[in-house]
């Protein structure tokens, strides 16, 4: 049985730019086996709290960790063991598709990385683009790549950004299935969505995320059926 | 107290809430709006006017001018910094020239004054590549995104929208090359005859050459252009390497009398080309693709959004990102070792498959040769770094990806000096090779400062550094962050780090190659490129500073709350 030990801790959280609060007091905590999906409209603040999550923000109260460790983007124990899809993803542009899941298999020591890699392309139906430069890619390839980097490596957290994003329907169906069996496999995943099938099919957990002060009433915690289990 | 009310009033609890409680998942979401009334607004049955191309354009400049909120004046009186700084940088550049020339003058020997003589055939031919390469680039007859969509879609000629324009790229070619040339000949100490027939001949070849390619441009053809453009950068090769023989005495050319006339040959080419070509794509403008238009006017907007933050850097991601377009795919090739060597192979595999950089290399050895040949030995140091500093930028690539966003580095495994560390050992070996190519250039072969060997062997280690260094200072630039407090200037509120942006990479090579500028030990420049190193090894970001500091600041007063 996975361990209970949190991978993931956000303790009163907040960010705020200039005048405006965007996140305030967020806290929450991810187990191994966990799937904690964020919901809530346009502008909630899913997006900066899973910013702030993998390091790309700091917040300006509070703190994260990662397996007991402070959050820091940089430390290289953080990212062997966190693999993240969020919006700031960058590629190489002289190097093709194929060439970037196999730098990162590599770069991560996995074994026999020209297998993974191919299993994963074709996982992610990427097989025909193999030799495509990203910027020859439609959006939903790039998503694809994307996604694909956080399968050729070792992890123990995934974060993802509203993923469902440019897929097609059987694209959300295939992620849908590979989150579930990642979780069921002791992945801890957070990931924010508008996407009430891949929730339901994904997450054991849902948070539903509202702008501070927006609306008091839906602030307050409701009955928490999985308090138990962070 | 108001404002801990406020924050109380901000501060929210998530709102956790079961799977099935929470997801519907609606049969069909659009259900709701089959019945809606939708109210639509159609073309009346009249057939359209015709339209005047010049009075749409006129009218589009009424609601520009219209909209302009400060007069000339205003914005003259706002400029005066600008144009101060002009003025300024201005005189510099003269004072460079006229210092250049006087040094210039120590060029007495016949090897070196012979050698002279090919240096403005040599900016002839890179002038004239260089101006066929930018009119490739971006069309040269370019349209905005905007017009494309708004105007180029509409039933009305083209070729009353462009006509001016393709005159203005054509006459823009000729100034911008015929001062560049005259800046060059001016700076390598020729006498003014030499320098007016050399300005104009560049001047007129390269507008002969962009009218030339915007002709081709109307015809959707670009075979001719690339292959003129390999000719004329091969040759611009031939006669800097041509003139590093010279000077060093391994090859001897006695010019014939009749050489002098050849740059007004040239022009009068240049000339007849510019009008040939010129009036060719001037009666072809009706028939310009509008994607090769707009394509090279998206060029521009991004390139000005570049150079709106003065960032170099991001100008040249915009052109690479646009190369690789334009290549699309290449044949992958399987990698090799596992981790930070996996970074390091990739780097040789992407010289492997894009070779181009290794031109540029070699190019560079020539430098040191080639300033010392014109006798700016003095100067040989800096020119060296860099001329290498340009060489290398562009097997940074990996790094410059790295640097630009987090995203990326955050899937390695490995920390921000380890994944920069192993970005450096391909540049670091080029740097070496380099190094040992140009060892005969700092002893003094083609007539610069005779030094004895261990001492050439410092200089040359402390160029390869300096240029090295240069250009990781060059790819690792971040961009300029306008949401920090800005400096008040007379042009405006400034971002503190904007002026720097233009001297990066520029600063790093003059900083290390200033001992040996002034004749100090090479030992401080091999110092001072260490310290250097170790900088820019774990990259200094002032924001992430202030933000550790802000921390601790928060936890000092937190511990002294709890006392």
């Amino acid at each position: 049985m996975a361990s209970r030990t949190p991978v993931l801790t956000a303790s009163a959280i907040t960010k705020s730019f200039g005048p405006s609060v965007i996140v305030g007091d967020f806290s929450m905590t991810v187990a191994p086996g966990e799937a904690v999906a964020l919901t809530g409209r346009n502008g909630a603040g899913k997006s900066t709290i899973l910013r702030m999550l993998v390091g790309a923000i700091r917040p300006d109260e509070g703190r994260v960790e990662f397996e007991g460790l402070r959050m820091n983007e940089t430390n290289a124990e953080i990212r062997k063991g966190m693999a993240s899809v969020i919006d700031d993803l960058d590629f190489f542009p002289d190097l093709s598709v194929v060439e970037h899941l196999d730098l990162l298999a590599r770069a991560h020591g996995v074994p026999d990385p020209e297998a993974i890699v191919d299993e994963i392309l074709a996982e992610v139906q990427l097989v025909p683009q193999s030799g495509q430069l990203p910027g020859t890619l439609s959006s939903g390839q790039r998503r694809r790549l994307a996604l694909a980097t956080a399968f050729v490596r070792p992890r123990r957290l995934l974060v993802l950004d509203e993923p469902e994003q440019r897929l097609d329907v059987e694209g959300v169906a295939w992620l849908a299935a590979r989150l579930r069996a990642e979780r069921a496999r002791g992945l801890a995943i957070v990931f924010a969505s508008h996407d009430p099938y891949l929730v339901k099919q994904v997450a054991t957990r849902i948070v539903a995320v509202a702008p501070p002060g927006a609306d008091e009433g839906a602030d307050a915690t409701a009955d928490d059926p999985a308090q138990g289990a962070s | 107290m108001a404002r801990a009310r406020r924050k109380r009033a901000q501060r929210h609890e998530p709102k956790e809430i079961s799977v099935e409680q929470m997801i519907e998942i609606p049969a069909d979401p659009y259900a709701e709006y089959a019945e809606k009334a939708w109210a639509f607004a159609h073309l009346p049955d009249a057939e359209p006017e015709v339209v005047d191309e010049k009075a749409l354009h006129a009218l589009i400049k009424t609601w520009r001018h219209g909209r302009a909120t400060r007069s000339f004046s205003e914005v003259f009186q706002d400029a005066y910094v600008a144009l101060f700084s002009v003025a300024m940088i201005g005189a510099m550049v003269v004072n460079v020239i006229i210092g250049s020339q006087t040094r210039a003058a120590a060029c007495e020997s016949a090897a070196c004054l012979n050698g002279r003589l090919l240096v403005p055939w040599g900016m002839f031919f890179a002038i004239s590549a260089l101006s066929l390469s930018v009119a490739r680039l971006f069309g040269p007859v370019l349209a905005s995104a905007a017009e494309g969509f708004w105007l180029m879609e509409a039933p009305i000629g083209r070729g009353r929208i462009l006509r001016g324009r393709l005159w203005a790229i054509i006459g823009g070619a000729f100034a911008v090359s015929a001062v560049l040339a005259a800046a060059v000949a001016a700076i390598a100490g020729e006498p003014p005859a030499v320098i007016v027939a050399w300005s104009a001949a560049s001047g007129l070849a390269s507008s002969g050459l962009v009218a030339w390619a915007a002709s081709e441009q109307s015809r959707d053809r670009t075979s001719g252009l690339r292959v003129a453009q390999a000719v004329l950068a091969a040759l611009a090769a031939i006669v800097l390497g041509a003139m590093v023989a010279v000077a060093a005495g391994w090859l001897h050319i006695e010019p014939p009398a009749w050489l002098g006339l050849v740059p007004w040959v040239f022009a009068a080419v240049g000339a007849v080309a510019t009008v040939g070509f010129g009036l060719t794509a001037h009666r072809r403008l009706e028939y310009f693709a509008r994607l090769r238009l707009t394509s090279g006017g998206s060029l521009v907007s991004g390139l000005q959004g570049a150079m709106f933050g003065l960032d170099l850097g991001l100008a040249r991601d915009i052109l690479v990102d646009r190369e690789a377009v334009r290549r699309g795919h290449v044949r992958p090739t399987p990698g090799r070792w596992t981790g930070l060597g996996a970074l390091v192979w990739r780097d040789v595999q992407r010289l492997l498959r894009f070779p181009r950089p290794l031109l540029g290399l070699a190019g560079a050895i020539l430098a040191p040769y080639a300033s010392d040949a014109i006798g700016l030995a003095l100067l040989t140091p800096l020119l060296a770094g860099v001329a290498l500093m340009f060489a290398l930028i562009p097997t940074l690539g990996q790094l410059r990806v790295l640097s630009r966003s987090t995203g990326l580095a955050r899937t390695l495994p490995f920390t921000t000096g380890q994944v920069r560390s192993a970005c450096f050992v391909v540049p670091a070996l080029l740097a070496a090779v380099w190094a040992s190519a140009t060892l005969p250039a700092f002893s003094g072969v083609t007539g610069g400062i005779a030094r004895p060997g261990p001492e050439a062997a410092g200089v040359a280690v402390a160029c390869a550094l300096a240029g090295l260094l240069g250009a990781i200072r060059w790819q690792t630039a971040r961009p300029v962050n306008f949401a920090v407090p800005m400096m008040a200037t007379g042009a405006g509120a400034v971002p503190p780090t904007l002026v720097f942006n233009l001297i990066r990479g520029f600063d790093v090579a003059a900083l290390v190659t200033a001992p040996i500028l002034l004749n100090a030990s090479p030992m401080w420049s091999l110092l001072i490129a260490f310290v250097v190193l170790l900088i820019l090894r774990v990259g200094v970001n002032m924001e992430e500073m202030q933000e550790q500091a802000k921390e601790q600041q928060r936890l000092a007063d937190a511990q002294r709350a709890a006392r």
